[in-house]
């Protein structure tokens, strides 16, 4: 499927020293290349791009000429050109091919027609596109939602990207549901910029751990959002892309289902899925528009390792910062006593030990208070912004967006203190936390 | 220069001989007496217990006598020693205690002890060391047979016949015995503090006139004897005042008392009820009409098959991005690339499918549904069509006894298991405070291991290996109660329960234990 454009390898390398690989892309064609994913991170196995003549862009943002962009191991980077452009490869990637075979042009005329939504919108003073992206995992859900978002921002509009993918969070670490308000495209190499995000805990890596709660978190953030959209006429106008887990069946199935209900969307982009298409149509009312898109061919899949190396990734940004210089964060001492942490969810018994007619639904809502131990050892904590008060707030403590996350680097059971790895100096700001399952060691 | 004592069995009566062993009992012995007298085996014959069990057979019996006979003989036989070895002493009968005339033996070392300037003896450790040979008693100016010292020594004041056996048993195998005093024992609060035991105290000990003797007051029999009327007003006592301090936060009474205010007003629960009505309530209708035309809004999608045009004309630039200009899109060679793989499915799902598509499941057909423009319309028809019927089973919660728990208030695996232990384990040492002492239950002594015997001072004999309590196979079994009292007293010493069955003594101990918990928080 993929037609090499002109391809010049020139071995004089300039200054980088680095292999130097020249791409002459036609118009509507795209660069798609790998770097390899290194057990160690060294700058050899980086591969830099710049941009030559033309004009060319990664996932909607929009290269700058003579720059060079630095992707580190383990990028999938697609640049995509609508007029032609030319551009040089430094180093050495592991795949590199220009493919002519591209659904951008669909994406563009979806943004499109999202757009001409939001000028009707704006015109009739109502609220803008809510749209869910939908399909199995490895289609390019989150690509898809950069590239809108991308687009959005740069025709000028304040889109809002809805994280519910808790496997593989784009906005903060993975086991939280977030959403981001879009200010400006993504930068190529980070991605969007993560400014005060509203992150709430969920707490696993898959919906499926405690359903009830992605779903009453989902319902949630819907419920923010459409106040925010009612005091923010930008917002509300520029919609929201809801990016959604690869589970597509079962509660999976339901989650989504519920997830259009209860951000009352607009538009569903069902990506390369055509069951997942039809059983959509047939479950959602017929006022919201579901839209089959293709995948593109430039999408890889991902082993588990891999998703497991880009969370424990994720979790080291948020301490360090992107490729861990520019954070540094703050290791301390917290007393048992001073904090106080709890599991939601309670733990999940047979229905055949309940007693007759009772279900144990509302179990996956409850607080569990976690004494803490040394199994305690390295697992995320997030520290909800729910104000210290007792039972009383325990309520809305399931409802409470997260102000930060730390880590227990060591518990101590014998003086009753745990070592903690955080962002922030001490004190806590808070000292209501909520466990994860997940665990993250702080090895590099 | 020697003599001979006469060892008698403990129970017989023989009070007539005194007057002849009296007349004998400095006697010299011949060479040929007295060698006859030191090689004879001391020993009994060592028989197999199966050799006694009863047959009826008249071999047996015979079998049995001899055997018995053979233990009279032994337990009769003159025992004869040095008249060097012994030492003299007085039995003070008004005092119950033996005096030394002679200087002490080697065994001062453990046993005995000072006061007024005279050596002493409690009487068990008069009687053992006249059992061993190393102590001739007088009363009265005539000397005591080890019968008669069974008779005088051992009394309700002193020490019971049980105990002797247990105390001279543990002497046997080399253990250092002494009297239990509970006043010389650390308060429950020293040792909290941890406090040094204070070497006044220890100095204190050495110099006790004699503490009470480990019977003092009553033996098993006497407790019987009192009067049951004075014992059962005690017992109402000591029960009422239990419960006076036993105040309501008692762990089982407390939950029984929170589980009956939660099913009386459904404490923590309504809010949930209520809560979740006021989610439904939250959600506002939202404006009235569907807003979007999407026949006007062209999206590239690939599943509308429908569509007569498979081609989309170019969006209008004001749309897009930059600079960007695209020509016509053609999506129909997307179409054959979409994915149409089956998806792996359980049973269960597959079954579900397959309803549904038979049903030719789909809410768009539903006329209702149709009519809906928004999603605050169609949200609402579905509340309205989910009457949602939802609670507890009325019939498990309304009555007076309720299910221990209910499931929908969660907590700690822990704490459930500890509410579902109705019948609460106990340590041996909680509330044992408040135990009032009993009489029937008492520990007599304490033991100090045998290596320890070289380096033992009975000033400061340190910390009991261990601590005895005499009882019977015939009396009753400890309850926990006494259990609780008798290792409340020893403090951190543990307690050990000689159960004597006729001269067989057997060591039994409870022990704390936790029964594993096995809690995944």
């Amino acid at each position: 499927m993929a037609t090499e454009g002109e391809v010049k390898t020139t071995e004089d390398a300039p200054a980088s020293g680095k292999v130097c690989t020249r791409f002459d892309l036609e118009k509507e064609t795209e660069l798609r290349f790998e770097v390899e994913a290194g057990e160690t991170a060294e700058a050899a196995e980086q591969v830099e791009l710049e941009l030559l003549t033309g004009m060319a862009e990664v996932f909607g943002s929009e290269l700058n000429r003579n720059k060079k962009y630095v992707f580190g191991p383990g990028s999938k980077i697609a640049v995509f050109t609508w007029q032609g452009c030319s551009v040089n490869l430094f180093g050495k990637p592991e795949v590199a091919y220009v493919s002519k075979d591209t659904p951008m042009l669909l994406y563009l005329n979806t943004h499109a027609a999202l757009e001409q939504m939001r000028k009707q919108a704006e015109r009739d003073n109502e609220r803008g596109p809510r749209v869910m992206v939908v399909g199995p995992t490895d289609v390019g859900k989150s690509t898809v939602c950069r590239l809108l978002l991308s687009y959005a921002v740069r025709v000028g509009r304040r889109p809002t990207l809805v994280e519910l993918d808790v496997g593989q969070s784009g906005v903060s670490v993975p086991g939280t549901v977030s959403a981001l308000c879009i200010e400006r495209p993504a930068d190529v190499e980070e991605g969007f910029s993560v400014q005060a995000p509203l992150v709430y805990h969920f707490g696993s890596t898959t919906p499926g751990t405690n359903i009830k709660l992605y779903n009453k978190l989902t319902s949630r953030l819907a419920e923010v959002f459409s106040q925010r959209c009612e005091v923010n006429r930008k917002a509300s106008v520029g919609g929201c892309i809801i990016n959604t887990c690869g589970w597509v069946k079962g509660s999976g199935y339901q989650a989504l289902v519920h997830c259009a209900s209860a951000f009352e969307v607009d538009v569903v982009l069902v990506l390369d899925h055509e069951r997942l298409y039809n059983e959509l149509k047939r479950d959602l009312p017929h006022f919201v528009r579901v839209v089959l898109l293709p995948k593109s061919g430039g999408v890889v899949e991902r082993s588990k390792d891999c998703r497991r190396d880009a969370r424990d990734e994720k979790i080291r940004e948020y301490f360090y910062g992107f490729r861990g210089v520019s954070f540094y964060p703050f290791s301390f001492e917290v007393r048992f006593s001073d904090v106080r942490i709890y599991k939601i969810g309670a733990p999940s018994i047979p229905d055949s030990c309940l007693p007759l007619g009772m279900s144990q639904d509302d179990t996956q809502l409850k607080l569990v208070p976690v004494t803490p131990g040394r199994d305690l050892t390295y697992h995320v904590l997030s520290v909800s912004s729910a104000e210290d008060g007792e039972d009383g707030s325990r309520k809305s403590l399931v409802e409470s967006p997260v102000c930060g996350f730390i880590v227990v680097t060591n518990v101590d059971t014998q003086t009753q203190v745990m070592k903690v790895l955080s962002p922030a100096p001490r004190p806590l700001p808070r000292h209501t936390l909520l466990i994860m399952d997940i665990r993250f060691m702080d090895m590099k | 220069m020697y003599r001979t004592g006469r060892r008698c069995p403990v129970n017989m009566a023989d009070h007539n001989k005194r007057d002849t062993e009296g007349e004998f009992f400095s006697e010299v012995l011949s060479p040929s007496e007295l060698f006859a007298a030191r090689s004879r085996s001391h020993k009994i014959p060592v028989r197999g217990q199966k050799d006694f069990f009863p047959d009826d057979s008249d071999e047996q019996r015979q079998r049995l006598e001899q055997s018995l006979n053979e233990h009279w003989s032994l337990i009769s036989e003159e025992r004869v020693e040095r008249l060097g070895n012994l030492v003299k002493a007085t039995w003070l009968q008004s005092e119950q205690i033996v005096e030394l005339q002679s200087p002490a033996g080697k065994f001062w070392q453990t046993m005995g002890f000072s006061a007024n300037g005279k050596q002493n003896l409690l009487p068990e450790e008069a009687l053992y060391l006249m059992e061993c040979g190393n102590l001739q008693v007088f009363y009265q100016n005539l000397p005591l047979s080890i019968q008669d010292g069974y008779e005088k020594f051992l009394s309700s004041s002193t020490v019971s016949l049980q105990q002797y056996q247990v105390f001279a048993h543990l002497k046997r195998l080399g253990y250092v015995v002494h009297r239990f005093d509970p006043s010389l024992e650390p308060s429950s609060y020293a040792r909290q503090l941890n406090l040094p035991q204070s070497r006044d105290r220890a100095v204190k000990q050495l110099k006790r006139k004699r503490s009470a003797s480990p019977t003092a007051t009553s033996s098993h029999t006497e407790v019987q004897e009192t009067p049951t009327a004075d014992r059962m007003e005690e017992d109402e006592c000591g029960r009422d005042g239990e419960e006076d301090k036993k105040p309501p936060e008692s762990p089982l009474t407390a939950s029984a008392g929170t589980a009956a205010a939660s099913s009386d007003e459904g404490g923590g629960r309504t809010w949930w009820m209520t809560d979740d009505l006021g989610e439904r309530s939250d959600h506002k209708p939202a404006s009235g009409r569907s807003r979007w035309h999407f026949s006007s809004i062209p999206f590239p999608d690939l599943g509308s098959r429908g569509s007569s045009s498979s081609c989309l004309v170019p969006p209008d630039s004001s749309l897009l991005p930059g600079s960007v200009a695209v020509g016509v899109c053609d999506i129909a060679p997307w179409r054959r690339r979409i994915n149409l793989r089956e998806v792996k499915m359980s049973s269960k799902e597959r079954r579900r499918e397959e309803d549904k598509r038979r049903r030719r499941w789909d809410i768009n057909r539903d006329r209702e549904v149709r009519r809906c423009r928004n999603w605050a319309e169609y949200r609402e028809l579905l509340a309205r069509r989910e009457g949602r019927p939802k609670g507890r089973p009325a019939h498990l919660w309304n009555r007076e006894v309720t299910p221990l728990h209910d499931p929908r208030q969660p907590i700690p695996t822990k704490e459930l298991l500890d509410k579902l232990s109705v019948i609460k384990s106990t340590h041996l040492l909680e509330e044992a405070s408040s135990i009032k002492g009993s009489d029937e239950w008492r520990i007599c002594f304490n033991v100090y291991q045998p290596d320890t015997v070289a380096d033992f001072k009975k000033s400061n004999p340190g910390k009991p290996y261990s601590r005895m309590c005499v009882c019977s196979f015939d009396g009753p079994v400890p309850d926990l109660r006494a259990i609780k009292l008798l290792t409340y007293q020893s403090g951190d010493v543990p307690v050990v329960l000689a159960v004597v069955d006729h001269g067989d003594i057997s060591f039994y101990t409870f022990k704390d234990f936790h029964l594993p918990t096995d809690v995944f928080s």
